[in-house]
């Protein structure tokens, strides 16, 4: 390095100190960090947090709000790099979901060695930094799904489940939840349960052909442990004549196509969770320990049943569309 | 123009796009976070990566040729290491495998270029296809997380985050690779042959230039870096990720060229490269910090790659007249 580099650096650090004295003042800088951006899911995250900033700033706190993906959508590397930016940018404090339980784990401690605290929500992280979870139970999700699917068929008949994908520990939680629901009934038979669809909806409509080209004439019931299963293998059930409730399904996560779905009547039930509320508690979790006031280590947002029943009951319907615009000028 | 300046700007162009880009950003109110040391080395950590990818492209852009390949390979390696160690092998030997790993295909591309005189953008348009696949297959299309507690996963780790000191080993070891980089391609015949290559490929044959041979050894040897870049990935993530890196070998070329590399050949350097890397790290970095739109960051990266290198050949012509 030359010297007037050196030089300017100096005048420029000397500035900055100068700066940093002045400007102290109380307000909270909050850095929300999902896995993407373009997903509604993540969308309804954003809206959560926007509307944990408008209450706050509406008690007269000052709360400045960063809301910033991976710049390449699921790329772990990327999503590293924005923590570690955030954490030189001295926010007050981070809200993560974790593209990786692993990958993630040196920079979360690197920001909390920095002093900057970090609340992981939607995905677990493999570490004990984090000074809160917020999540959907997802075994319970699943549980859920189970126990309506046995009711539904009255307790007899064969069983689907179309996994999503390895290493996906969400999905993986409501797999075992469902199958644990199903263990006390020895009439339902589970034809399959080793089968992975795949990340795209495109692979997930591939093994569904190749599941129902096998099966499709037996079974009975059909669990999909998220959104992009759920609507592939209801377009696959619905290519070989057996949707509309023949063959019931019941799915996870709501888009607007498996909404279409349950209003038709070719889905029987899909089990939703609440980004709003994720998006909202993982703000004031942050808030409340950087006041220095106790929380909760784990925090559940809830899982609903939704059916064609209870589609139209406002808190169901506002889980189903989640009101984003309201908080989202876009 | 006096001599001097000419030189000066010659070599100094990526240096003063780095300056302007620092300027920017110190109009900025975020500066008083964005120039901490904490923060440059932070930028350094990340510029690791693209930067090691950058020191083989080099070589291979200012002989003639690309290689869109790094990606892939970097994901291969970074799977291949995390099996290694699981399996049991010491990090050291891990790395020189990874390297070697790197070198084999390296040294594959280039026998195809030049052994069938085929396109290079074909070859390793191909290959990288094949190597993301071959990564996908032997990590059985999963991430693998190595061993927690192995010495590999400290190579890119930050201790004492808020600080300067001390910047992980990587910073270092790019730093040494490229002192030794420029050297092969400023100060031996190999690296005179290889701008010969570049520049003119029928000359250098009939001067007795055997190009067959340097070009199989540019890639054979940008191979071996872009093996360690997959060791410095995986260390980074603590796993093998067979999905990471996807259009890592764009941000590479990017830098390249804008440290003033011609994608014709037979003009580039290697400081000129780190300068690139370093600028689109900055400009990354900064932007996250402002708070910007990640589309406002995209827009800005890639009108800086196609300014930077208008730029470059403004001056270029410039310097012609003068």
């Amino acid at each position: 390095m030359n010297s007037p580099l050196r030089a300017l650096f100096l005048t420029l650090g000397c500035a900055m100190a100068t700066l940093a004295a002045v400007a102290a003042d109380p307000s909270y800088t909050i850095a929300v960090i999902p896995k993407g951006t373009t997903h509604e899911f993540w969308k309804s995250i954003h809206a959560g947090a926007v509307k944990a900033e408008q209450e706050l700033t509406g008690q007269g706190m000052k709360v400045r709000l960063f809301w910033k993906g991976p710049l390449r959508e699921d790329d772990r590397d990327q999503q590293i790099q924005v923590v570690e930016n955030f954490t030189a940018r001295k926010v007050s404090g981070i809200v993560l979901a974790p593209l990786d339980s692993q990958a993630l784990v040196a920079p979360v401690t690197s920001a909390t060695q920095a002093g900057v605290p970090t609340v992981v929500i939607d995905s677990d992280l493999k570490s004990d930094k984090q000074i809160s979870f917020v999540a959907t139970d997802n075994f319970k999700g699943g549980q859920m799904a189970g126990e309506f699917l046995v009711k539904a068929l009255g307790g007899k008949g064969n069983i689907i489940l179309l996994r999503y994908q390895v290493g996906s520990a969400s999905t993986e939680a409501r797999e075992a939840g469902f199958l644990d629901a199903l263990k006390k009934f020895p009439d339902l038979k589970l034809v399959s349960s080793d089968q992975h669809a795949g990340a795209t909806r495109e692979l997930g409509y591939q093994a569904s052909q190749n599941l129902l080209n096998r099966y499709g004439k037996d079974v009975s019931g059909i669990f999909c442990p998220n959104e992009t299963v759920t609507i592939a293998m209801t377009k696959a059930l619905r290519d070989i004549g057996r949707a509309g409730g023949q063959v019931k399904i019941v799915g996870f996560d709501s888009g607007s196509q498996s909404v279409l779905d349950l209003k038709n009547g070719d889905v029987q039930a899909l089990v939703v969770q609440d980004p709003v509320k994720m998006g909202y508690l993982g703000v004031m979790t942050l808030v409340q320990h950087l006041q220095g006031k106790p929380i909760e280590k784990r925090i559940d947002t809830g899982v609903s049943l939704v059916t064609k029943e209870n589609m139209n009951e406002p808190d169901m319907a506002a889980l189903l569309a989640p009101p984003i615009a309201k908080y989202l000028k876009e | 123009m006096p001599p001097r300046l000419t030189r000066l700007l010659q070599s100094g162009g990526p240096f003063l796009g780095l300056l302007l880009v620092c300027g920017l950003f110190a109009l900025t109110e975020e500066r008083q976070f964005i120039f901490t040391g904490g923060n440059f080395k932070n930028i350094l950590t990340q510029t690791v990566i693209v930067a090691v990818g950058a020191l083989g492209m080099t070589l291979i852009i200012v002989g003639g040729g690309i290689d869109l390949s790094v990606g892939s390979v970097v994901a291969l390696t970074g799977v291949l290491g995390a099996k290694l160690l699981v399996a049991g092998w010491s990090p050291w030997t891990t790395a020189g495998a990874l390297v070697a790993a790197g070198g084999a295909i390296g040294l594959f591309n280039g026998a195809i270029v030049a052994g069938f005189r085929m396109m290079p953008f074909i070859v390793t348009l191909g290959m990288m296809g094949v190597v993301r696949g071959a990564a996908k297959w032997l990590g059985d299309n999963q991430t693998i997380n190595i061993p927690a507690d192995s010495s590999a996963g400290r190579l890119m780790a930050r201790v004492n985050p808020a600080e300067f000191w001390p910047l992980p080993p990587g910073v270092w070891i790019l730093l040494a690779l490229a002192v030794v980089m420029a050297l092969l391609l400023r100060r031996t015949v190999f690296g005179r042959h290889v701008f010969a290559v570049g520049a003119n490929e029928t000359a250098s044959r009939y001067s007795g230039v055997r190009v067959g041979l340097v070009k199989a050894a540019t890639y054979g040897i940008a191979g071996l870096l872009f093996g360690f870049a997959g060791l410095l990935q995986m260390s980074r993530l603590t796993q093998g990720d067979p999905t990471v890196a996807v259009g890592l070998e764009l941000d590479i070329i990017a830098a390249v060229v804008i440290g003033g590399a011609s994608l014709s050949g037979g003009a580039g350097s290697i400081s000129g490269s780190l300068i690139g890397a370093l600028i689109m790290a900055l400009l990354r970095n900064g932007t996250n910090q402002l708070g910007w739109q990640t589309y406002t960051q995209e827009i800005i990266i890639g009108v800086v790659i196609v300014f930077a290198v208008g730029l470059d050949k403004w001056r270029q012509s410039r310097l012609a007249r003068s």
